[in-house]
C-alpha cells in the first residue's frame, strides 16, 4: 500500500508542479522590470521594480521605497529581500 | 491482502482516494479563500499553485484585520508565499452567516 | 559556470556577490540594523561583516506618563558574523551601472 500510494502521489503531483511552475515563471516573467509590492510578515511593504527573484522567493528591486502603515520610511537604491519574510508579490497588469 | 490493495494504483481504475493537492488543483479558474496562519485571508482567482502551496491568483482582495476593524486591500495578481497558508476553501463551498 | 559576465544580476544573490568588500546595509529582525564591510556570505545569507555599526531600535513605556519612548541604541563592533535566518533586507551602496 505504501509503496504504491507514493507513487500515484508523484505521478499526478508532478503533473500539476510542472504546470503551476510555468504559472509561477509566467508571473515572474511579467512582472520583472515593473513595479511590484511586495509585504513581507511582518506588515511592511516595498514599492519598487522588480529586477529578479529566485525558488526560495529572494526578490531583488531596484528604486524600492519601505512603507510601513502607508507611510514612506525609507528609500533603497537596491535591495535585497531574503524570502522567508516574504508574504507576497504583487503585480498589476499592463494598462 | 496486501497485493489486492495496491494493485488499483497500478490498472486504471479511478483512484477512490483525492490527494489535497489534486483537490486545489480542481479549483484552478475559481475564486478561492485562504486564510493565513495570522489573522490576515485572502480571496482571489486560483491561477497556479505549486507543491509548497505558494499560490498565484489574480483579483485579489486582502483582508487585514486591525484593530480599526477588517481592512480590505484589492490587488490585480499576487504571488503569496506558501509558508503561512493555513487554510485553501473553494469560494462557492461557503455559507456565510452575517 | 563562473565564466558568465561579472556585472549581471541573474540570481538575487548576484546582487550580494556584487557587494563584497562594499559596505552594506542590513536589516534584521527586531528593529537592528547593521552597517559594514562584507567579507563573505553563503545561500543561508550568513555572513561575516567587519567594521559594524548596530542599531538597535527600543521602545520603552514611561511607567508614569504611558508614553513611548524610543531609543537608539548604537555600538561598534570590529568583526561580526550574522546568521542568515534573523535577515530581511541588504541595501549595497548605489551601483554605478
Amino acid at each position: 500500500m505504501s509503496a504504491v500510494a507514493p507513487s500515484t502521489t508523484s505521478a499526478s503531483g508532478g503533473a500539476a508542479t510542472s504546470n503551476n511552475n510555468n504559472a509561477q515563471f509566467n508571473f515572474f516573467k511579467m512582472c520583472i522590470g515593473r513595479p511590484v509590492v511586495v509585504k513581507l510578515n511582518n506588515g511592511v511593504e516595498y514599492r519598487g521594480i522588480l529586477e529578479v527573484v529566485d525558488g526560495n522567493m529572494n526578490i531583488v528591486m531596484e528604486q524600492t521605497e519601505e512603507y510601513l502603515n502607508g507611510q514612506l520610511k525609507t528609500k533603497y537604491g537596491d535591495c535585497f529581500l531574503r524570502g522567508n519574510n516574504v508574504l507576497y508579490i504583487s503585480a498589476q497588469s499592463k494598462k | 491482502m496486501s497485493t489486492e490493495v495496491a494493485s488499483p494504483p497500478t490498472s486504471n481504475t479511478p483512484t477512490t482516494q483525492i490527494l489535497p493537492l489534486e483537490l486545489i488543483e480542481k479549483c484552478i479558474g475559481s475564486r478561492i479563500w485562504i486564510c493565513m496562519k495570522n489573522e490576515k485571508e485572502f480571496v482571489g482567482t486560483l491561477l497556479g499553485f505549486d507543491t509548497y502551496v505558494n499560490i498565484f491568483l489574480k483579483d485579489v482582495i486582502e483582508y487585514e484585520n486591525t484593530p480599526e476593524g477588517t481592512k480590505q486591500i484589492k490587488l490585480e495578481y499576487i504571488l503569496l508565499n506558501g509558508n503561512h497558508v493555513c487554510l485553501v476553501i473553494y469560494r462557492s463551498s461557503v455559507i456565510i452567516i452575517d | 559556470m563562473e565564466k558568465r559576465d561579472e556585472g549581471t544580476i541573474e540570481e538575487p544573490l548576484d546582487l550580494i556577490r556584487l557587494s563584497l568588500d562594499e559596505r552594506i546595509f542590513v536589516k534584521m529582525r527586531q528593529d537592528r540594523e547593521l552597517r559594514g564591510k562584507l567579507h563573505a556570505y553563503d545561500q543561508h545569507l550568513n555572513m561575516i561583516l567587519s567594521d559594524v555599526e548596530e542599531t538597535i531600535r527600543v521602545v520603552e513605556k514611561d511607567e508614569e506618563t504611558d508614553e513611548e519612548i524610543v531609543k537608539s541604541i548604537k555600538r561598534k563592533i570590529k568583526m561580526l558574523f550574522v546568521r542568515g535566518d534573523g535577515v530581511i533586507l541588504i541595501s549595497p551602496p548605489l551601483r554605478s551601472n
